[in-house]
């Protein structure tokens, strides 16, 4: 087998890929409307995360902070969760949801935030504030276990646990769930419109594309997402669930699967034509309804942009990729459409189901060349190979913490993922569907020719093309 | 000097003393907000932890070290890539940084084995840095690691590298200010009087409280050389660990910012007898009396006037420029902490600008005296800022621009305030003379951005100009202004380079006649 699975073989981090799981239980809960969490620890967990996420969204997103402080870590700082939702509520009459969003310090002393949601309920929700509707989530995110992806995943599974209600029995909705995973409203906006071509109605978690917010003439826009609770409560009556991420929602997926009975189909990833191509057919399959012609027309545009760029430039082109899992393994397969060799995928985090992963599998089966793929991995394994241990790269795929590795290792580089906070309006575009194959295809290419221009690397290739 | 009270904050009396109104004929003994007190949960503070106050804020600048969390990784990935603290190194300590990636196993067993593995392992990753800081974070000071102890070890087993701990954990203290104490502590307690200097110059100091934000420290460098001043030490951007092994040995030190790290100095000044001397590298003024004081200090008076007058005479008609465009704009000063105070006079005094509001997120009630005292008359002074205070305070006073930090930048953005950052800056650096023009031209770029003009047009109800198919900042800036302004031929406006810094790299410098060189050896 010439592809490796492994974990990174050191064991500390130099230059993490991931953060830490309340950032992603964090990017989860801003994408339902009406609601601001609170994350139940030290200030930093909330205020670093809402600063990573307006780097990348180059927006302002609302989450709290408990400020657990000393002696709150000595003696514990529950009292401290009830004062937030207590100045939330006051301050912010239109919130109905509040996530408690835990983290290492606070699971470390033991905070209980099951007990305490429970006596917010009986209580200052009783008292103080009948008659609101206010849903207190408690969802569990340490910082120690998992990663920002494994958080987003929980906290997705958490809120649709809380929410999803049983329908009318055999008389589901005639919606879709579909689970995006980690994306940029950009996807959400090309997913939606490839279900709008296929006249299906679809319920998305999360409906981000108002993420990208209008800066107005008068009055205020607060960014946040437009998932209401009447969507989560309905997707216990969808039709159909379909995750589009394994490790994104998948979770969420399997409970509404095993709690309502719906046809539930996770993945793959619709990142390139075949994989959009299995996302139109698993639409159908839950749905019945047919692909559209100009679904055909759409597909046949990228087609054709690709054909253009594949084997006159990409083919044979090396490339290393690192992100979230499920973008990692849906870049990895487009770009093996596209004759290029992935040759080291790096997983930022150490999840046990990766040797399990089906498309992980196959690709270890099916390339003939020598890659890898690293678990648990960090930048430093992207950057030792090349500067100490001679990997030649032609392309970096990647998110913006590796733009220094990029410039260290003196490889041109696509940003992509999150975050991708030292590139212009990358979350408006989709890397998803057929436009996000020719967009992704596109990308990848000028960034070779602008790299070839600048290092005089045959860059009179592109006098005729 | 009444207190203010946020419509927003009604439900939470205890706010009440954190904002004022710098009222007519008020001193500061009528009032003076409430600070560096506990934040209140739920009100979404802009406020970070001491963990971030240490490792990120004065930790990290330090060039040639390798900067560890103990920890999960995400106190690492957090505070990595979001300032620009450059070196001239090629900046390792902003591409580089490292997390010893505590699981749910450490946090039961301990992670004292996983931290020296990873110690030795991060050496071994980059075998030409000997240096290394460890940061604790909230988890491995709730499970108690012994960090120094590990530390020691390593240092015993490998000769040639030094270590330093700090353990300030992100709940120590209410906001990233606990942590600039701690680390200010844990250093001077620690580290300095651990190597001795060469000494090379009669005039010796330590610059501290400086982070090199955009080159600020390199730019100020340039007139303390030109002084024929060694600088020993930077506390901490560009500064080199080693060299802040050796504070001890400086005749002065002089300190920037006194909100971070005002501590070492008292420090210093305790136990080695070295005065601290406050300066303020922001501004025409302030920056001529701060290099004049050193100058007075040492008796080379001369050597500061003569770059003064130099600086003066190079940078005074780009400077004014800007300031007859700006002259009457109201700011919103809302930075992290000394900047209230640093800025406040002086962009009324040299650019024309009224303040309007000042606040500080983790500053203590000395900062607020120092800004109140400084802002103009009717300022509302907050502590402590919550989003909602904020864009009810931005509704009410309606600046023309707001200095503060990114995120918030975006929440001014949606009510149409452009924002420069007041961490990071937009083109610094903007200490200096022709940092503080960059910084007028940045505050005149904001301001008069033809886009912000057109963000204020409702195409649906507003009559549309449809005459000019473009408008310059000039045309905008220029409207009212008398001719005799608008073209004075004695003004310009910024003719400098888009980076400043890398000239000063490569310069040269004269060398002075030692005098006294016996005694400063001794």
């Amino acid at each position: 087998m010439h592809c490796e699975l492994k974990e990174k073989d050191r064991i500390g981090t130099i230059n993490p890929i991931f953060t830490c799981q309340p950032a992603g239980a964090q990017y989860a809960s801003i994408g339902i409307k009406e609601c601001i969490g609170i994350v139940h620890g030290g200030q930093g967990c909330v205020m670093f995360v809402r600063l990573l996420i307006s780097q990348h969204l180059k927006e302002s997103f609302e989450i709290a902070s408990s400020s657990v402080h000393e002696d709150g870590a000595v003696f514990g700082a529950l009292d401290r969760v009830e004062q937030a939702v207590d100045v939330l509520l006051m301050r912010y009459p239109h919130v109905k949801v509040v996530p408690i969003i835990s983290t290492c310090s606070t699971e470390v002393i033991g905070d209980d935030i099951d007990g305490v949601v429970r006596k917010l309920n009986e209580g200052l929700l009783q008292e103080k504030y009948a008659g609101r509707e206010v849903h207190l989530i408690p969802i569990h995110t340490p910082s120690f276990v998992g990663s920002m992806v494994s958080g987003y995943d929980v906290a997705v599974r958490d809120f649709v646990k809380y929410f999803a209600e049983p329908g009318e029995p055999g008389e589901p909705n005639g919606k879709v769930n579909l689970i995006t995973g980690w994306v940029n409203p950009g996807d959400v906006k090309a997913l939606k419109h490839l279900m709008t071509e296929m006249d299906i109605q679809a319920n998305v978690l999360f409906e981000i594309e108002s993420f990208d917010s209008p800066l107005m003439p008068d009055g205020n826009y607060v960014s946040h997402g437009s998932t209401t609770i009447e969507d989560l409560k309905s997707t216990g009556s969808a039709s159909a669930t379909l995750a589009l991420n394994r490790y994104e929602g998948g979770q969420a997926a399997k409970y509404l699967e095993s709690e309502f009975n719906q046809p539930t189909i996770v993945g793959p990833t619709p990142i390139g034509i075949r994989n959009t191509d299995t996302f139109l057919a698993n639409l159908k399959t839950l749905t019945g309804k047919p692909i559209s012609h100009s679904l055909v027309v759409e597909r046949g545009i990228a087609i054709d942009a690709l054909t253009d760029l594949t084997h006159m430039f990409l083919a044979d082109k090396r490339v290393a990729i690192y992100g979230n899992p499920d973008l990692v393994i849906g870049l990895a397969e487009f770009c093996l459409d596209l004759e290029m060799k992935p040759v080291l995928l790096l997983l930022g985090d150490d999840n046990a189901n990766y040797p399990d992963d089906p498309r992980i599998q196959a690709i270890q089966q099916n390339v003939d060349y020598p890659m890898e793929i690293i678990t648990n991995a960090d930048l430093w394994d992207l950057e030792n190979r090349v500067k100490n241990e001679g990997l030649e790269l032609d392309l970096i795929l990647g998110h913006s913490k590796g733009r220094f590795a990029a410039m260290e290792c003196n490889v041109p580089m696509v940003r992509v993922g999150f975050p991708t906070y030292d590139r212009a309006g990358l979350y408006r575009y989709p890397v998803v569907g057929y436009e996000g194959a020719a967009w992704l295809a596109e990308q990848m290419a000028n960034t070779l020719f602008t790299d070839m221009e600048y290092k005089k690397n045959k860059e009179w290739v592109l006098n005729v093309w | 000097m009444p207190y203010h009270e946020f419509e927003c904050s009604t439900c939470i009396p205890e706010r009440k003393k954190h904002a004022v109104v710098k009222g007519p004929g008020e001193t500061l003994a009528d009032a003076l907000p409430l600070g560096y007190l506990n934040t209140i949960p739920g009100t979404i503070s802009e406020r970070g932890c001491a963990y971030c106050g240490a490792k990120h804020v004065i930790g990290t600048p330090m060039k040639d070290v390798i900067h560890i969390s103990h920890g999960p990784v995400g106190c690492t990935y957090d505070t990595w890539q979001t300032k620009r603290y450059i070196s001239d190194n090629d900046n390792f300590q902003l591409k580089y940084t490292f997390a010893t990636d505590v699981k749910e196993k450490h946090i039961v067993f301990g992670a004292e084995k996983l931290l020296k593995q990873n110690i030795i392992e991060a050496f071994k990753a980059h075998p030409d840095i000997k240096r290394m800081t460890i940061y604790q974070t909230c988890a491995t000071a709730l499970i108690g690691d012994d960090i120094d102890a590990i530390a020691q070890e390593v240092m015993e087993e490998l000769p040639d590298v030094d270590i330093f701990v700090c353990n300030s954990p992100g709940f120590a203290g209410p906001s990233q200010s606990g942590g600039h104490h701690k680390i200010n502590i844990a250093w001077i307690k620690n580290k300095v009087g651990t190597v001795e200097p060469e000494i090379t110059s009669d005039y010796v100091i330590n610059y501290v409280g400086e982070y090199n934000i955009q080159g600020d420290q390199e730019v100020m460098q340039d007139f303390f050389k030109r002084m024929g001043i060694q600088i020993l030490s930077t506390f901490t951007g560009n500064g080199s660990y080693d060299d802040l092994r050796a504070m001890h040995k400086a005749h002065l030190n002089v300190l920037e910012c006194a909100r971070s790290a005002e501590y070492i100095c008292n420090e210093l000044r305790v136990k080695y007898g070295i005065p601290r001397l406050d300066i303020d590298g922001f501004g025409f003024e302030p920056l001529g009396n701060s290099l004049r004081k050193v100058g007075l200090f040492f008796g080379i008076e001369d050597r500061a006037q003569k770059i003064i007058d130099e600086e003066t005479a190079r940078w005074k008609p780009e400077l004014d420029w800007y300031k007859a465009r700006l002259t009457g704009k109201k700011v919103c000063l809302w930075p992290g902490g000394s900047k209230l105070w640093h800025w406040a006079h002086v962009i009324h005094d040299e650019m024309g600008l009224d303040v309007v509001s000042v606040y500080t997120k983790f500053g203590h009630q000395g900062d607020m005296e120092k800004g109140i005292a400084r802002c103009e008359q009717g300022a509302l002074a907050i502590d402590d800022p919550n989003e909602l205070e904020g864009l009810e305070a931005m509704n009410r006073l309606q600046p023309d621009i707001i200095f503060t930090g990114k995120r918030p930048g975006e929440v001014a953005k949606k009510i149409r305030v452009p924002y420069l950052n007041a961490h990071a800056y937009h083109n610094g650096p903007w200490k200096g003379w022709e940092g503080w023009v960059r910084f007028a031209r940045d505050i005149y770029n904001g301001i008069y951005s033809p886009i912000h003009e057109l963000s204020k047009l409702d195409i649906s109800k507003d009559e549309i100009p449809t005459d000019k198919g473009f408008k310059t900042a000039r045309m905008i800036s220029d409207a009212d202004l008398p001719e005799a302004v608008r073209n004075d031929p004695n003004l310009r406006r910024y003719t400098g380079k888009y980076d400043m810094v890398a000239e000063l790299r490569e310069r040269t410098y004269p060398e002075f006649a030692r005098q006294g060189a016996q005694e400063a050896a001794a």
